[in-house]
């Protein structure tokens, strides 16, 4: 593994433990200032989910950048071919559900039921989000893998 | 494309890490390079082309 390789992944690791801190720390915070009358404990648990999803999205954005610069060329163009193909390929599997969706019989169905019980509409976006995230990453993955299986036969 | 990486490599008795590492690639970078499935970008092709001190049209020649 490359030094570059390397220390992106001491710093990730460094990132996750600083933000497991972070939130140990928040939450108890969160709990004794809400038991105390403080604050309002929704509220400060809106806050900071809000606060955790926020900081893990933009440090998946600046690791992704390490990332892609630590590697070659050859790397990054797989990472390139995997994104487009397949989340292109997954979207299209997606998108036939979502077609599927549009129809009558599909009013019956309670897809997000299925996984914590919830029926709201933010159950039903986060669930249809989530989905087409989930078979676009499979496509990524499928693409990723299949671009070096084909380059690395001898 | 096609290309006299592996033959130059041999020639020098370099491993394919070793190649690798003079040219700030993985070795398996290197194995695509060889068996012709991955085109390197231009500022690669330079650097190969350094690595061995050749020109460019005398390793990578059209298919």
């Amino acid at each position: 593994m490359s030094k570059k390789l390397t220390s992106v992944l001491v710093r990730t690791c460094i990132g996750v433990a600083a933000l497991m801190v972070a939130v140990i720390v928040a939450a108890v915070a969160i709990g004794f200032l809400s038991a105390h009358g403080a604050i309002d404990k929704d509220r400060g648990l809106l806050w900071l989910v809000g606060a955790i999803a926020v900081t893990v999205m933009v440090g998946a954005m600046v690791i992704s950048v390490a990332w892609m610069r630590s590697i070659d060329e050859a790397a990054r163009e797989a990472h390139k071919a995997a994104w487009f193909w397949g989340g292109c390929g997954g979207m299209s599997v997606g998108g036939v559900f979502l077609i599927l969706a549009s129809l009558p019989q599909a009013e019956t169905l309670s897809i997000p039921a299925w996984f914590d019980g919830r029926t709201d509409p933010a159950a039903y976006a986060a669930t249809g989000a989530f989905g087409m995230m989930l078979l676009m990453l499979i496509g990524y993955t499928v693409v990723w893998a299949w671009w070096w299986i084909t380059r690395l036969r001898g | 494309m096609n290309n006299r990486l592996k033959v130059l490599r041999a020639e020098r008795d370099w491993s394919q890490a070793e190649l690798a590492d003079q040219l700030g690639v993985s070795r398996q970078t290197v194995n695509a390079l060889e068996t012709g499935r991955y085109d390197p970008s231009l500022p690669l092709a330079f650097k190969i082309a350094r690595v061995f001190g050749q020109p460019i049209e005398s390793i990578f020649t059209e298919d």
